[in-house]
């Protein structure tokens, strides 16, 4: 450190001044204890005229942190107590922003009581994606004072609904602890979001919803103009609009209720809500349908006696287009300090509906998971539940059904799961060998991995890469274990056999995990965006090497699974391409091989692309191709995943390669026809068939782009070559354009 | 040489453009004003003297006729047991982009990084700011990490690192490794590095 930032300023402050006579000041806040308040500005005003620019006092612990956690005072973009319009809650209120009710025209009262429901809803999906609750939901004058809006029904019953609708969202993302970069979703301090009573929400909402029903019901009985009807006053005085408000209403209100009922469904232990959960998810979806069809009504009586905006339409957060009535978004904003405020755009009101459609359907295919305790099943429908890109509601509540009680789905124990999904013999399962201590841990990481797998992409990519040091130490805890019992062991010969069975498939199928593991931290690194097109080579060999020690893996369970396949498996060890040629392969065994083709054709031709056109090179004036495999495959190569392999072992196999010889044993093709064959092995298997049609569609135009670059290339200097992930998530498909 | 016209009017050669290390206090209105104009994320007087007091040696300004039209802000120190340059700001005006002024600004942070023991240097970016990533990529840093809803503005970022090349060091073996404590790793908490 060159230099140090205080100058030697803080040791002078205040040798130069003897206290003056201060005058006494009357604070509202007491000094405490032993201490008086002073007046220091004639201090400071002294010390500032030591002070030479751009001398600072401080403290010994200013970093940083503190340095970037300073505020300038006044300045928008960073001072978050920065008063806008009003200084606190009370004088908003003071000033009209909140009236109760709404209006005293009872028409316009239940017009803004709907723009005030609509634009709550913006808010609502605004803060699911990722903004705070304070400057969203809580953007709501009424939200904030809840015990004033008990005089109208409709408002109180609302504003109870959406609090406790808060407070289970909340709680279902803070109990699966999905959302660590997403923590500010669950930052509530200082919001009033419990208040006594709130409990009843949903009779309050069903005694309102029961008024209001009989209100429409009223009005559609052809004497209502002539209101003669009983005692049942309408729900506001317009009479020709009384239907349009009561409906508009009524769906709104209904869709909160579903909604909520939704909510406490996912909850119930044991995935035994799921079944009401998507009649109530159904419910929710016909009401908003419902909700989108007032908006016409309620546009065309927007002028109706009431103000106008010149909002337009794509950006309104509310059906009518009305700017809603009881709401300051720059109130709450200094509950975020020290934190700058976030600059918010709420989502429009037709997003919003959107967002809450696309969430209901997130959550009925949660819902609609089958309750099987087999790991491998839960693994899969995870991965394809996240390309549906779930957001952390969605998200949060998957895992919570996954993972209960440290159990799958709170009901399977995990170490059961484990033994299924290994081919363990089913008398293990009675067998001390549970408590071992390697066994309790892996059980532990077998949790964690579902959990992993429910965050984000971003976060996920990370904790799988950081897990995988973990999985290899387990694998060698048991392997020593199993060393251990067999040296201890004066059981009988059968225990004896029974327990080396039981830990030669949990070898086995622990490394599989960890090369499933890999490969995923490998692929998500695609749709994150994190490679550059001349890193594509070196991923995609990286991604052939662990695919192979994955199919390994997993043909030799599925052999010891299979008592025919048993007799033959154990004579060969050979590598899975020549095994790919024999008839009995599984088809999920196929299936990889496939992709194992792709990975290898692509790092082929992009080698061969490198080696014979210059281009996909890594070329940087402080650093080589070393450096960079070094950082993408850190963590993967730290654990040894897999053993013996390095830059070097890349860069021998890359060196040499040419189109000549690739197109002698062209790769995608292998890729196409075994994919082809499979399709009959997967007729009940949608993801599977579409996984297969896009391996085709990448192996097809990548044969095509191979022999044009193969026949053309050295002739044709202006072929430019280029990778797109237009037929898959994962796997490249080349393009050839002329420049 | 190419050339670009600037808004007033006038042609920039790129022989004009003049490099200057931080030289002191007089530089520092202007790099506060390019960073203000031109990042989205809003730093106190106090960041930028963090930096430019600090790692005077690390900051440079490009000047055209006498006006400051970009500048890099960097620091280096510890961080978990590596010596690690950070490039906290990078800034060029919007006329005298594509001129490979940026280039040479953060090259000449990085070299000086480089000559005082760096092992690799580090910093975030936008997933939205396609030229810096390019930039960067030229120079060799690969995208570590996406950083979810990195920004005030809610966008994500990449963690871009470059790696200097070093002394081949034996492979490393889990096997071989005295810590074999499990990281409980829904627990541990990732450490966020301030930046721009």
């Amino acid at each position: 450190m060159e230099e140090n930032i205080n100058n030697g300023v803080e040791e002078q402050e205040s040798a130069n001044h003897e206290p003056t006579s201060v005058p006494v000041l009357n604070p509202s806040i007491p000094s405490g204890e032993q201490t008086v308040w002073a007046d220091v500005a004639s201090l400071l005003d002294s010390a500032c005229n030591d002070l030479q620019d751009g001398e600072l006092i401080h403290g010994d612990n200013f970093n940083l942190f503190a340095a970037m956690s300073a505020l300038e005072i006044m300045d928008p973009k960073m001072d978050s107590g920065i008063v806008c319009r009003y200084y606190s809650v009370d004088e908003a209120i003071e000033d009209g922003a909140a009236p109760i009710p709404l209006s005293l025209n009872k028409t316009v009262d239940v017009h803004c009581m709907i723009d005030v429901m609509d634009h709550m809803l913006s808010c609502e999906a605004t803060w699911h994606k990722g903004h705070s609750l304070a400057q969203t939901i809580f953007s709501c004058i009424y939200l904030l004072r809840p015990d004033r809006t008990s005089s109208h029904a409709l408002l109180h019953s609302y504003c109870t609904v959406i609090r406790s609708t808060c407070n289970a969202v909340i709680s279902a993302v803070s109990d699966s602890r999905t959302h660590e970069e997403e923590d500010l979703f669950t930052i509530t301090s200082g919001l009033p979001l419990k208040r006594d009573g709130d409990e009843k929400c949903l009779s309050m909402l069903n005694v309102i919803e029961e008024t209001i029903s009989r209100q429409l019901h009223a009005c559609k009985s052809p004497s209502h103009k002539k209101r003669s009807i009983e005692d049942i006053e309408p729900l506001q005085t317009n009479l020709d609009l009384e239907e349009g408000y009561c409906k508009a209403v009524l769906c709104r209100l209904r869709f909160r209720k579903h909604f909520y009922h939704v909510l406490v469904c996912l909850r119930r232990p044991q995935g035994r809500g799921l079944e009401l959960a998507r009649k109530h998810i159904a419910s929710c979806l016909v009401e908003l349908d419902s909700i989108l069809k007032t908006e016409e009504f309620l546009r065309a009586n927007n002028r109706n006696g009431m103000w106008e905006d010149g909002m337009e339409s794509e950006d309104s957060t509310t059906a009518s287009g009305c700017q809603p009535i009881g709401f300051d978004s720059t109130l709450n904003s200094r509950l975020s300090a020290p934190t700058p405020p976030r600059a918010i755009k709420v989502f429009c009101w037709k997003k919003a509906v959107e967002y809450f459609q696309k969430l209901l359907h997130d959550l009925d295919i949660v819902c609609s998971h089958p309750i099987d305790p087999l790991h491998e099943g839960a693994l899969r429908f995870v991965v394809e539940f996240q390309k549906l890109q779930p957001d952390l509601v969605a998200r949060s509540h998957l895992q919570l059904l996954l993972v209960q009680d440290g159990k799958l789905f709170g009901r399977d124990p995990i170490f059961t799961m484990i033994c299924k999904a290994a081919a363990v013999p089913e008398l293990a399962k009675n067998l001390d060998i549970q408590k071992n201590e390697s066994f309790v841990h892996l059980c532990q990481l077998a949790i964690t991995l579902l959990k992993i797998l429910c965050t984000n992409a971003a976060w996920q990519r990370r904790q799988l890469g950081k897990v995988l040091q973990d999985w290899r130490i387990i694998h060698m805890q048991l392997e020593i274990a199993l060393r251990k019992e067999f040296e201890e062991s004066s059981s009988t010969s059968l225990d004896e056999n029974l327990c080396m069975k039981i830990y030669k498939n949990i070898l086995n199928w622990v490394e599989e995990q960890t090369y499933w593991i890999a490969f995923r931290f490998l692929i998500l690194g695609f749709e994150l965006e994190l490679y550059a097109p001349s890193e594509y080579c070196m991923v995609y060999w990286y991604i052939y090497v662990i695919l192979i020690k994955l199919g390994e893996k997993m043909h030799l369970r599925m052999i010891t699974n299979s008592e025919t396949a048993k007799r033959k498996g154990k004579k060969k060890r050979e590598s899975m391409k020549d095994v790919a040629r024999e008839p009995a392969i599984p088809p999920a065994v196929l299936l990889l091989q496939c992709q194992i083709y792709l990975a290898e054709g692509l790092t082929l031709m992009i080698s061969a692309l490198r080696n014979e056109h210059g281009v996909f090179q890594c070329r940087g004036p402080f650093n080589s191709e070393q450096e960079r495999f070094i950082q993408h495959f850190e963590l993967l190569q730290k654990a040894c995943i897999p053993d013996h392999v390095s830059y070097y072992t890349f860069r021998d196999y890359t060196a040499h390669s040419q189109f000549d010889t690739l197109i002698m044993c062209n790769y995608f093709k292998e890729a196409q026809r075994i994919a082809k064959e499979l399709r009959g092995s997967f007729v009940n298997d949608k993801n599977k068939l579409t996984e297969l049609r896009h391996i085709e569609q990448v192996a097809e135009h990548n044969g095509i782009a191979l022999n044009l670059v193969s026949r053309l290339g050295s002739l044709d200097p202006s072929l430019k070559v280029s990778f797109e992930f237009n037929h898959h998530p994962h796997f490249a498909t080349a393009v050839v354009k002329r420049s | 040489m190419e050339e670009t016209t600037t808004p007033d009017g006038s042609i920039v050669d790129e022989s004009e453009i003049e490099y200057v290390s931080y030289a002191g206090e007089h530089h520092l209105p202007l790099i506060m004003r390019l960073v203000d104009e031109e990042l989205s994320e809003p730093y106190s007087i106090f960041t930028y003297r963090y930096f430019v007091y600090l790692w005077p040696n690390l900051s440079f300004l490009a000047f055209h006729k006498g006006k400051c039209i970009g500048t890099v802000v960097s620091k280096m120190g510890e961080h978990r047991n590596t010596f690690r340059g950070y490039i906290a700001m990078l800034v060029v005006l919007k006329p005298y982009r594509h001129k490979g002024i940026a280039t040479e600004l953060v090259t000449r942070s990085i070299k000086v990084m480089m000559e005082s023991g760096c092992e690799e240097v580090t910093l975030e970016a936008e997933v939205t700011n396609k030229g810096a990533l390019a930039l960067y990529g030229r120079l060799g840093f690969i995208r570590a990490k996406r950083l979810f809803r990195y920004y005030l503005n809610g966008v994500d970022a990449f963690r871009l690192k470059l790696l200097f090349p070093h002394p081949e060091l034996p492979p490393s073996h889990p096997y071989s490794h005295s810590n074999t404590v499990m990281s409980s790793v829904l627990e541990s908490y990732e450490a966020h590095e301030l930046g721009p």
